[in-house]
This record gives structure tokens, C-alpha cells and sequence, in this order.
């Protein structure tokens, strides 16, 4: 059957669509023609598929033939069956009669002759009548038709109107020329079916031959593409594939495998009428090159009109992978190269045809992005051929020597041929000049002086071994161009494609087309989000770009690449590339994109670049950090600059104090680099927005590869504890900044939790006292004498070196500071070791005291201390005695002997800390003294008893005592002032009283005495020693003398001197003053009262008629009604009496003085009150006022 | 044993965090490199079948040339153990990943290995060293 292809090959090119044939018995074809075909194609048609099913086609193509027509006559003989898919699937006669005479004779019979043999079939009476006498003929003549031709299954006839409307009859007729479609497709079905069951029973047998079974299955697969059954004339090629695959090619080994016809190498995979089946079947053997490509380009047409563009190109994918195999089988026999350009031009091809149909957003997302997947692995096995041509014609050494590159040239398998090309005779100029591009070439050095072994783009065991040729060799540079160039005239005999030779013509060609192949790889693989796939190719557009010199570009596919790597950590691969894209940064000037790939470079793995290589990146980096710079970006050098406290627990500091913290900087640059500044801040643990100020490094720090100790001072922060921040500093201009996280950990795994709990470096205490300062006693010292008074300091844990004292003093108070301060250590006398004595040898030192400050000594720096400081409290009044028995509202207050010491003590490292202190201390004199008359004589003499009660906490010895006494009285016996007896030495234990008699008598007063008073005051001097402890209160003075050998024992006496008060008895009362009482009912604020007096005179003393008189009041207690000043009559007799009232509004309530009733012109002296009045009266507060209190 | 395979660990945050060549093969300069390469990339692929599959096995994932990409995907962290071999032994791969895996596990568990950062155990080299001669 093999003389059949040629007849198959040419009914396929000439039947495109199914046939219907016309017969136009009545020659109305050219009346009906243009409306007849205007119905193809069919819009909608149901057809029945190869298993039965109903499917609905549109648009279904056909084409009305007349039975004249010599397409119709001239088909093959009924016999060949094979090609029945071309013969007409329905037959419709047109005929149109007005004469039902000659319709019965002539028509009928004519037309049933004609329909005989036919079997889909249907009749079209045509009406021209314009008449309505024709139109009733003609209806006449249908009718007939009509009961002849139709039968009781199927209507066979249907009426077109030419003048009437048309729309029913074309229903009509379109749905009469379905069924018979239908009809004529079933039936053609089944007999393919049967036809090919019948072959496949055999297909064991011997007789059985492939080429029946081909043009069986085609012809059916034909005519169901025909109907528009795209789906089952898939089907069939694909049986047809899988049979060919299981029984030809398998068995038959020595078949031609075809392929080396001129323009083979270009791909015809997409191309189904390349070749004529003729071409393609040689003596009943199916050539593989030819046949598979051919029923992959059926499939591929099929699966366009699919609308499965997709399928091409996965299907198209793995036949291309699948069929290079096969070539590579055949290589020897194919053509230098072949399977390399059939290949490339396959993809090339598959690409541009799936791209053509495939519309993004028409499929569902994953078979958009799978699409893009082997789109991009089509570019890529495309990029990889290309490049393998372009090497075998020695264009080899401008291919990037890229990982994809070599991974994808050198480990794949190489062309392999049998003979390899020799050098045609009249090539020595091109070998010439080919050596000669070779020798130029040179490679291209990486930036940084990086040397690196160049990655093999070829095996070594490609060409060059077969010629005998070492490539490092220079001496075989000539046979190297010799084979370049016999390999390009074999290229050149194998590709039939201008335009891809045109690619590999020259160099900027070659570059462009890989441009394009890689462009489209990556494109697609980002497409399928294969971003690792896309990346490596964005580093194969960006070394064309810079060799293109254009580097921006170059730059930004540059950073993509670098960018997945890094961010995935693969740093063997980011090392490649990183330094092409420091490169290009250099170029453009692009200072910080420089620095930060440095930067990068330095802290990738330390392996990957030789020392010197990594002191490059560093000088590159510290030159441009000292350059000037337009817009300097902080530079992050987290990965090169690490940072940790140094171990053990956290710096602990007190509040307000400096410090220094120790920090360790890990530097990962290979030299030493010099930092003009480094500061690091401190975050508080507690509140993380609260970022204290940076600390800094003072000055210029040079930082050793590796670990490096570095001190950073302090000042005071607030309370709480601190973890380390940030770490800033300056490269020459440059400013960074680490943020310390240690090299090679995850910078970003949120999901492990893998924040180690920073560790804080330093814990600031809240404020609290470091140091207490308080009076070492409490009991009273000696006014006006040199005084020790002591201050005990006593540090809470907390050390007090160099710490300064400043001493104020108060108001009354002087420090001696012909002594010298006294410190020692304070003996802890809580203890119960009483019966040691405090006596205990103790440290202790003198400190002068020199601007108002002393400074603690060092050994005093952690241990309580006492601090004696020489004092003297100067009290400038005589101190005055009190009468024994009252109660005395003069007795000399306590606050009189307080004065205060204002301490200020700074310590701490720099005198941070302050503590500001006043101490009280309390002075006073070592006796109070009071005085009672114990006795009167009848003749003035008295007997005084002085009363001296000891103040102190001290044992004092009285020696002598002696009254100075004040005018009107005089010494009774001895007249030198002296007691009565002489007991001295009196002592006088601690707050003991003891008591001296004196004899004194009352003295006359006359007034030239008066003129020349001296005494105002009786005066007692007390000559004493004391003798006390410093550390319970009152002791001896200090001795501001220079001390000298005897004054160590020896106590000094001291004077004491006190006022006493001693009153005349009154000796001529004058007048009586009496106070009347008051209103027993009590005194009430705002109610008025009166207060009376009653003067008598009880003596005439002088002549006048009247007595000044003035009541003196408190004006805040009462309001005083008349007058306060006022002479009273009172008659000069003796005994005279007179009253005087005044009326007083209390204004306070409590206990008030009262009104005190003065008489001016009398000496008081010689007034006697009796009954006296009363120091105090009580004043009630007002009554409650009820207008108030009322509820309403 | 196979002649060529590259072991390789990668974690979850795709960092390879351990690699080794485990090969008989002489070692030469460029292979690391574009076994790393060919490593990298298919890690393209594992990231789409990794969800298709409740398998940790994953053999054969990638080929290259005679080469082949087999992964283990670890159930929980999501880490891949990478093997690329020209050996055909399935199951001595998967035998020798599952071994892999408790090793990984065991350095897990140590306090002192920081989840996701290099292993630089040399015991656990030496013990994958092993366990490649031991399978592949």
C-alpha cells in the first residue's frame, strides 16, 4: 500500500473540509449558489464522537461541491475505502417543476435513478413562481414530491421559497443536512474501526505492515479533524504514535533513521507538511527523524486548536529531550552538529508557537505557571546549544565562566562525532586569523585582583583530545585555530538557518542572541517562580551587559543575584558573583553600593577569599570611607564587627555613679582597621523605648583582626538593667553601625525562637543611702569651750575613697582650726563586750581641714568611722539663775545651746554622689543654776542658798565658788563672797544637784549709788574641772595650745559664771494694789468684762491729789472699752482707796494673760499686791450662735 | 559506592548549613561549585513538590545530566537534607537520610546549637562521612 502515500499526501492537501455534494437536477445552482454557501461554515453542529457521545461543534467547515464538479469526479474509485473521508457526506438535489405531468414522467423517475445509490440524501424544491396561478402548481408538484420521496422514518424533502421567507427553510435545511453528516460520519467511524481492528488482530502476523495501519488510523484521525472532533483525531495520533514507538522502531534496527536531507537540522516539529509522506516512508520503512517530528506536528496543530498551548510545550518539552536521544544515537551518521541545531531550533520554535497561543490568565494558575516552567526550560537547553556551538567555533573564552555556564556545558554530554571535521584546503587565511583572536582575547581579571581557577566550560575530552591538543598549551594555539575554524565550516555545512548562522557569525551577534535566551529564560522562570532558576540567568544578562559596557544594568541584575544568594546564605555561590557587581558599582561611581558590597565581601566565609584578596576589599573599603563623599550612608558592619560584654555577671553600679564598661569587639577584617570613633548604646531592659545616650571611645581606636578589649567609660544612668544596643562608629567619614549579631546564626528565624535572652551588662541599683552621717552623741556639750564633737560616717556598702567632707558650721558655732581633725574607727559598742573598755587600739589619723573640706583617708574608706572635729559654741550672754520653786518661764530655752554643723559629703568614683547633712548639737552650760532665800534674819541678813544642778554628762569638780553680788546687798562674815563653808572640792556627779550656802545681807540703796551702779546683777563664779568622755558628751576642753608635755594630765580649771536674780524684799510698800475678782461665771469671747482693781494708799508718800495709771493689754486677745492711760483721783491721805474698772472684750479663747494694770510714777518696788492678780485667765469660746443651726 | 555525591543540609530559611562531598571521586576544584549550583536550583523544585507529597522521601527530584538531586524533607522544621549522587541505590539513600536525620536531630537537641545555624560538629561529619560510605 506503500503507492498509496503519494494519493493520501495529495487528498490531504486538496480535502480540508467535509464535502456535500449538490445535485442540481433543474440547473438552479447559479439561482441558489451565494445563499446556499453562505450557511458554511455551520454555526452549531452536533456530531457524534468516536465512542457515541453527542458533542457539539461550531463553526463547523464544509464546502458544496456540485456533482459535475471535478473534484467529485475525479475521487479514487469506490473500491479504495480507505479514503472515503473525502467523498461527500450528503447529497442534495435541487429541483423545481410547475408541471405535475411532467414531474410524474420525467422528474420522478430521473430523480430516483439518480438517488439509487445514494444513501444520505435529501431533496430541495425549489419555488420560482411568481404567480399565484404558479405558486398553486408548484405547491401541487411539492406535495407529490413530497409523498413520493418521504418515507415514514425520515422527511427527505423541504421546500425553498425564492420569494418568501427564508428563515424556516434554512433551519430546515441545515438540521436535513446534520442528520445526514451525522449519519455519513457514524457510518465512516465504524468502518475505519473495524477496518483498523481487523489490522491490529494481525499485528503479529507477518503480512502486517505499519503503513496500513498508518493511513487507516490517519485517514480516520483525518476525517475526525475534519469534523472538528479535535479531541478523538488526538487520540488516534497518539495510538498511532504509541504503535508506532512499540512495533517499528523497535523492530526494525536497520531501518534509515533519516535526517540528513539539506534542512533537516531545522526543527519540524510544528511544521506537519515539511516533508511529503513519500519523503518520509522509504520502502515501507518509516523514517524515525522524519516520521516522529511529523506526528508530533500533528498532535501540536490538534492541540492549538485545543486551545492547549500548554500541552505543546510539555509534550513538546519531553519529545524534544526524548528525540535528542535518539539523535545522539544516530550522531555518527548524522550531519557535524545536527542534533545541537535541531535542538536549539526545536525549542526555538516551541517557544515562539506557545507563546503565540498561550494567553496569560485563560488556564488555571498552575498550569500558567508549570507553562513557564518549560518555557524556561526550553530557553535554557536552547541557551545551552547555542553556547556549544558558539564554543566549538571558538568563541569558547568570551563565554561567562559562570557555574550555569559550566555546570550546563561541561557537564552534559557532548557532540560526539565520528569523524570530526578537518580543515578544508583553502582555509589558512581564516585559521590566521582566528589565531590571532585567540591570542587577543584576554581574560577578562576579576576586580580585586581576585584569582580564581577558571570553571571548565567544556570536557577535557571534547575535541581537543581527539586532536591531540593541550589548551593551556600556548604552543598549540595555531592547531586550536585550525580546529575552531574546520568546525565552523562543518557548522556552517549543517545549519540551513541564515539566521541562526547569522547568530554565530560573530561576536556582538552571538552576545545579542544569548541576551535573548536568557532574557526569556528568566522572564519564564520568574513567571513559574523558580526564582533560583530566573536568578542565574539575570548573572548570565548581567555579564553581557557589562561587556556591552552597560553597567547600570549589569549593576541591577547584579543585585538580584546577589540578593537570593545572600539572603539564602549560599555563600560559596554569592562569592562569584558579588565581586562583578562591586565592579560595576566602582564604575558608576556608586559609592555606598561599593562599600556595601566590600562590606559584604569581607564577611562572607573566610575560606572563599585568599588573604590577600580580603585585604583588598578592606583597603578598598578604609580609601573610600577617607574619600570625600556626597551622601554617606551609614554602612552596616554587622557581620564584620561583633560585639559582647565580657562574661560573668553583669557591671553592677549604684545610682548616679560613673562607671566603665568592658566591652570585647571581635573584628573580622584581615588587617587592622583604625575606627575615629566608636560608641555603643545601651538599652534598658525594662523599657525598650527608652535608648540611653550613646557611650563613646575617646579618640582614634585600632581594632586587631580578632578579639579586642576595649573600655568604654560610663557616666551615670538611671536605675535598671542594661543590655547592649547598638554599636556606631566612624570610618574615616564613613559612619557604621553593628548590630551585633554573631556571624553564621540566623539573622531572620523568627519560627525557632531563637532570641537568645540577651544577658544584661549592667545593672544600675535604684537610689538608696550609701552612707550615713549622724552625731556621735546626744548629750550636751560646754558652751563656750573647745568642744570635740563627733560625726560618725558609715558607708552602706559602699566604699568612700576619696571622699571629701565639707564642713559648714551654723550660726554660733566655730570650728577651732588650730586642731586638727581627729578621724578613727568606730568600735561597735552594741556589742556585749562591755568590759572592754573603748579604749581599744584603733586606727587613727588627723586630717587638717583646709578650705572647709577634709578627705577621708583611704583606710577609713569601708569601715564606720568617727570624725572629731574641734568645735567651740559661742553663747555671748551671761546665763541667768532662776529662783528654786518657780516655775519659770525664763529658764533658758534648749534651742539657746542648738547650734548645727552642715556636713556635705562627696563621694563616689568622681564625687558623683552628695550627701548633704545638718547636724544638730546640742551646747549648754555645765550648771544651771537657781537660788532660794532658805532663811531671813530680822536684821537683812539672808541665807542664799545657789542651787548649781550639773547639765552635762560629765563628772564635774567645783574648787571654788564665789558671789559677785549686785548693789543693795553685801557679804555677810568673811566678805569675800565665799559659802558659808568651805567643802571644797565639791563634785558634782553627773545631772546630781548640790547646793551652797551663802550669808548675804540687804544693803541700803542710796540714790548717788544709783549714778554709779555697777552690778546690776549678782554674778556667781564657779572655778571647776570636768571630766568627762568625748564619746558620751560634755569633756574637757580641748587644749588649743601647742600641746605640751604636762598638759597631758593635767585638767584644766575652768570658770563658770551665771547671773543670778536676786529682788530687795519691799521694804516701804507705798501703795496696795489689789485684784478684784472676776465674774464667777467665767470669761466668754465677745462678751464684755471688767476688770477692777482697788488701790489703796498706805502711806502718804507724796502730796499729789491723783495717781497716773495705764493698763497695758494684749490688743490680739482683748479690745480694751475706755481709757488706758488716765490719772486716777486718789487723795493724798493715807488710806485713801479708789477703784479702777476697765472693760475688756475677750477676742481669743483659751488661757490669756490678762490685763496687766501698770502705775508709772510708783517705783513697783514699792507696790504690794495683795491679792495679786492672776497670771492667766481662761476665756471660753463664744456660745454657738442656734440662728445657724436651725434645720430648715 | 557512588563515585560522585554531594551531601548537602539546608535549613528552612534556605541557608545550607552543612555540606560535604561524599564521593569516591578524586575532588576537584570546580565541582563543589557547581554541585552547590545544581544544589541551589532545585531547590525550585523541591519547593513545589515538597507540598504534593506527605512523604519525606523525595527521590529523584532534579536531574542533571547522569546526575541526580534526591531529597529528605524533614516533617517539621522543614529542613532538606540534599543529596546529589550518579547512583541508582534508592534505598540505600533513603536509609542513609533517615540516618542523617537522627543524627540532625541529635544536634538539635543540643542546648548549645543555635536551630538553623552551621553544623560544625566534627563528629557529626565524621558520622555522615561514614554512613555515605556505609549506603551510597
Amino acid at each position: 500500500m506503500t503507492h498509496l502515500l503519494a494519493q493520501f499526501q495529495s487528498i490531504k492537501i486538496s480535502c480540508d473540509r467535509l464535502v456535500i455534494a449538490v445535485k442540481d437536477v433543474s440547473d438552479l445552482w447559479p439561482v441558489v449558489s451565494e445563499k446556499v454557501e453562505e450557511r458554511a461554515p455551520f454555526k452549531r453542529a452536533i456530531l457524534n464522537n468516536k465512542t457515541r457521545h453527542q458533542v457539539t461543534v461550531d463553526n463547523l467547515p464544509a464546502e458544496f461541491l456540485l456533482t459535475t464538479d471535478s473534484r467529485i469526479k475525479s475521487r479514487v474509485p469506490q473500491d479504495q475505502l480507505f479514503f472515503c473521508f473525502q467523498e461527500p457526506y450528503a447529497t442534495v438535489v435541487l429541483v423545481t417543476c410547475e408541471d405535475l405531468d411532467e414531474f410524474k414522467t420525467i422528474l420522478k423517475p430521473r430523480l430516483k435513478l439518480i438517488l439509487q445509490n445514494e444513501e444520505e440524501w435529501f431533496v430541495v424544491f425549489v419555488s420560482k413562481a411568481k404567480s399565484d396561478h404558479g405558486s398553486k402548481m408548484e405547491r401541487k408538484v411539492y406535495g407529490r414530491l413530497e409523498v413520493d420521496f418521504n418515507s415514514r422514518r425520515r422527511e427527505r424533502c423541504c421546500k425553498f421559497d425564492l420569494h418568501e421567507s427564508e428563515a424556516t427553510f434554512w433551519d430546515d435545511f441545515e438540521l436535513k443536512i446534520m442528520e445526514c453528516i451525522r449519519n455519513t460520519l457514524d457510518r465512516r467511524i465504524q468502518f475505519y474501526e473495524d477496518e483498523i481492528r481487523k489490522l491490529n488482530e494481525q499485528r503479529l502476523t507477518p503480512v502486517w505492515s505499519f503503513c496500513n495501519f498508518f493511513i487507516l488510523k490517519e485517514s480516520l484521525a483525518f476525517m475526525l479533524e475534519m469534523a472538528q472532533l479535535h479531541e478523538d483525531s488526538l487520540r488516534e495520533y497518539d495510538e498511532l504514535e504509541l504503535c508506532y514507538m512499540e512495533t517499528v522502531k523497535n523492530a526494525d534496527k536497520e531501518r534509515e533513521f533519516g535526517g540528513l536531507d539539506h534542512g533537516d537540522d531545522e526543527s519540524a516539529i510544528l511544521n506537519r507538511n515539511n516533508k511529503q509522506l513519500t519523503q518520509i516512508v522509504l520502502d515501507t520503512s518509516f523514517r524515525q527523524f522524519e516520521f516522529q517530528q511529523y506526528l508530533f506536528a500533528c498532535q501540536a496543530k490538534l492541540l492549538f486548536n485545543l486551545h492547549r498551548p500548554f500541552d505543546v510545550a510539555s509534550r513538546g518539552f519531553s519529545f524534544i529531550v526524548s528525540f535528542s536521544e535518539a539523535l545522539a544515537l544516530h550522531e555518527s551518521n548524522l550531519p557535524f552538529c545536527m542534533r545541537e541545531v535541531w535542538v536549539l531550533t526545536s525549542c526555538l520554535r516551541l517557544i515562539n508557537a506557545t507563546a503565540e497561543h498561550f494567553r496569560d490568565g485563560q488556564v488555571a494558575p498552575d498550569i500558567e505557571r508549570e507553562y513557564y516552567r518549560i518555557r524556561g526550560e526550553l530557553y535554557c537547553l536552547s541557551r545551552v546549544k547555542f553556547m556549544r556551538l558558539a564554543y566549538l567555533i571558538g568563541y569558547g573564552s568570551n563565554i561567562e565562566r559562570s557555574p550555569v555556564n559550566s555546570a550546563l556545558l561541561s557537564m552534559l554530554p557532548w557532540p560526539k562525532p565520528a569523524v570530526l571535521p578537518s580543515l578544508p584546503s583553502d582555509a589558512s587565511s581564516e585559521v590566521l586569523a582566528k589565531e590571532k583572536a585567540i591570542l587577543e582575547v584576554t581574560p577578562r581579571s576579576k576586580h580585586f585582583g581576585i584569582q580564581r581557577k577558571p570553571l571548565p566550560l567544556g570536557p577535557l575530552s571534547l575535541l581537543f583530545d581527539a586532536y591531540n591538543i593541550n589548551v593551556e598549551n600556548s604552543a598549540d594555539t595555531s592547531k586550536l585555530a585550525e580546529v575552531y575554524v574546520a568546525a565552523e565550516h562543518a557548522l556552517r555545512a549543517t545549519i540551513s538557518d541564515p539566521g541562526l548562522w547569522k547568530s554565530l557569525s560573530s561576536l556582538e551577534e552571538l552576545e545579542t542572541k544569548n541576551l535573548e535566551l536568557s532574557k526569556g529564560a528568566a522572564d519564564s522562570y520568574y513567571h513559574a517562580w523558580w526564582k533560583r532558576h530566573g536568578v542565574v540567568f539575570d548573572g548570565e544578562i548581567a555579564s553581557v551587559y557589562f561587556k556591552h559596557k552597560n553597567y547600570e544594568q549589569a549593576a541591577n541584575s547584579y543585585e538580584k543575584v546577589c540578593a537570593l544568594y545572600s539572603g539564602e546564605g549560599w555563600q560559596d555561590l554569592l562569592a562569584d558573583v558579588l565581586p562583578n557587581l562591586a565592579e560595576c558599582q566602582k564604575i558608576l561611581n556608586d559609592k555606598p553600593g561599593y562599600l556595601t558590597s566590600c562590606v559584604r565581601l569581607l564577611s562572607l566565609d573566610k575560606k572563599l577569599f585568599s588573604t590577600k584578596e580580603r585585604q583588598a576589599f578592606q583597603s578598598e573599603l578604609v580609601h573610600l570611607a577617607h574619600s570625600e563623599m556626597a551622601d554617606p550612608v551609614p554602612l552596616d558592619v554587622s557581620s564584620l564587627i561583633t560585639y559582647s560584654g565580657h562574661s560573668g555577671p553583669p557591671v553592677e553600679l549604684c545610682d548616679g555613679d560613673p562607671g566603665s564598661l568592658t566591652v570585647t569587639l571581635w573584628s573580622e577584617f584581615p588587617d587592622d582597621i583604625t575606627l575615629e570613633s566608636l560608641s555603643l548604646t545601651l538599652t534598658a531592659t525594662s523599657n525598650a523605648d527608652e535608648r540611653v545616650k550613646a557611650i563613646k571611645t575617646n579618640g582614634v581606636t585600632i581594632l586587631n583582626t580578632g578579639r579586642n578589649t576595649i573600655a568604654l567609660s560610663l557616666p551615670p544612668q538611671k536605675p535598671g538593667s542594661y543590655v547592649l544596643g547598638v554599636l556606631t562608629g566612624q570610618i574615616g567619614h564613613l559612619r557604621f553601625r553593628s548590630h551585633g549579631f554573631s556571624r553564621g546564626g540566623p539573622a531572620d528565624s523568627d519560627d525557632f525562637s531563637l532570641d537568645k535572652p540577651t544577658r544584661p551588662i549592667l545593672k544600675v541599683f535604684k537610689p538608696r543611702s550609701l552612707v550615713d552621717l549622724s552625731a556621735a552623741v546626744s548629750s550636751a556639750l560646754l558652751m563656750n569651750k573647745p568642744q570635740w564633737v563627733g560625726i560618725v560616717i558609715k558607708p552602706l556598702n559602699y566604699s568612700l575613697k576619696g571622699a571629701h567632707l565639707h564642713i559648714d558650721t551654723g550660726p554660733g558655732l566655730r570650728i577651732e582650726e588650730s586642731r586638727a581633725i581627729e578621724i578613727e574607727k568606730l568600735v561597735d559598742n552594741d556589742n556585749n563586750n562591755s568590759s572592754k573598755p573603748s579604749n581599744v587600739p584603733t586606727e587613727c589619723s588627723q586630717i587638717n581641714l583646709t578650705n572647709g573640706s577634709i578627705k577621708l583617708p583611704d583606710w577609713a574608706s569601708s569601715i564606720t568611722t568617727i570624725l572629731w572635729i574641734p568645735v567651740c559654741a559661742i553663747s555671748d550672754g551671761l546665763p541667768k539663775g532662776t529662783s528654786a520653786g518657780v516655775i519659770s518661764t525664763q529658764r533658758p530655752s534648749i534651742a539657746n545651746g542648738l547650734r548645727t554643723l552642715s556636713l556635705k559629703l562627696e563621694f563616689g568614683v568622681s564625687h558623683n554622689q552628695i550627701l548633704k547633712r545638718t547636724i544638730p548639737v546640742h551646747f549648754t552650760d555645765p550648771f544651771h543654776v537657781s537660788t532660794r532665800v532658805t532663811d531671813q534674819g530680822s536684821d537683812g541678813s539672808l541665807f542664799l542658798q545657789v542651787i548649781l544642778q550639773s547639765q552635762v554628762k560629765a563628772s564635774l569638780t567645783i574648787h571654788d565658788v564665789w558671789l559677785d553680788l549686785q548693789d543693795g546687798f553685801s557679804h555677810a562674815g568673811r566678805g569675800d563672797g565665799r559659802p558659808t563653808s568651805g567643802m571644797f572640792p565639791l563634785v558634782v556627779p553627773p545631772a546630781s544637784k548640790s547646793g551652797i550656802l551663802f550669808g548675804i545681807s540687804l544693803g541700803t540703796i542710796t540714790n548717788e549709788d544709783e549714778e554709779i551702779v555697777v552690778h546690776g546683777d549678782t554674778i556667781i563664779n564657779i572655778k571647776y574641772e570636768i571630766c568627762g568622755d568625748r564619746n558620751l558628751g560634755s569633756h574637757t576642753p580641748i587644749s588649743l595650745k601647742p600641746e605640751g608635755p604636762e598638759d597631758g594630765d593635767v585638767t584644766p580649771v575652768l570658770t563658770f559664771k551665771s547671773g543670778l536674780v536676786l529682788q530687795r524684799p519691799v521694804q516701804e510698800p507705798l501703795l496696795a494694789v489689789a485684784f478684784l475678782p472676776l465674774p464667777s461665771n467665767g470669761l466668754t469671747v465677745g462678751q464684755l468684762v471688767t476688770f477692777r482693781w482697788r488701790l489703796e494708799r498706805l502711806t502718804n508718800f507724796d502730796s499729789k491729789n491723783e495717781l497716773l495709771y495705764e493698763v497695758n493689754a494684749n490688743p490680739k486677745n482683748w479690745m480694751i472699752a475706755g481709757r488706758k492711760r488716765g490719772h486716777a483721783p486718789l487723795s493724798s491721805k493715807q488710806g485713801a482707796r479708789i477703784e479702777i474698772s476697765i472693760m475688756c472684750v475677750p477676742l481669743a479663747a483659751g488661757h490669756v494673760r490678762p490685763p496687766k494694770l501698770n502705775l508709772p510714777s510708783v517705783n513697783w518696788a514699792n507696790v504690794c499686791c495683795n491679792p495679786a492678780g492672776p497670771h492667766l485667765v481662761c476665756v471660753l469660746p463664744p456660745p454657738l450662735s442656734s440662728s445657724f443651726c436651725i434645720p430648715a | 559506592m557512588t563515585s560522585t555525591a554531594c551531601f548537602m543540609i539546608v535549613s528552612r530559611n534556605d541557608i545550607p548549613i552543612y555540606e560535604a562531598e561524599v564521593g569516591t571521586a578524586p575532588k576537584k576544584e570546580e565541582a563543589a561549585h557547581q554541585h552547590q549550583f545544581i544544589l541551589h536550583a532545585a531547590l525550585d523544585v523541591v519547593q513545589d513538590l515538597a507540598w504534593t507529597t506527605s512523604a519525606m522521601f523525595l527521590k529523584s527530584v532534579d536531574r542533571f545530566n547522569d546526575l541526580v538531586v534526591s531529597v529528605y524533607v524533614t516533617a517539621v522544621s522543614h529542613t532538606r537534607l540534599m543529596l546529589l549522587h550518579d547512583s541508582r541505590n534508592d534505598d540505600g539513600i533513603k536509609s542513609f537520610f533517615q540516618e542523617v536525620h537522627e543524627l540532625y536531630i541529635k544536634i538539635l537537641l543540643n542546648p548549645l546549637y543555635l536551630p538553623g545555624s552551621r553544623v560544625t560538629s566534627s563528629h557529626f561529619d565524621t558520622k555522615v562521612r561514614g554512613l555515605a560510605r556505609r549506603y551510597l
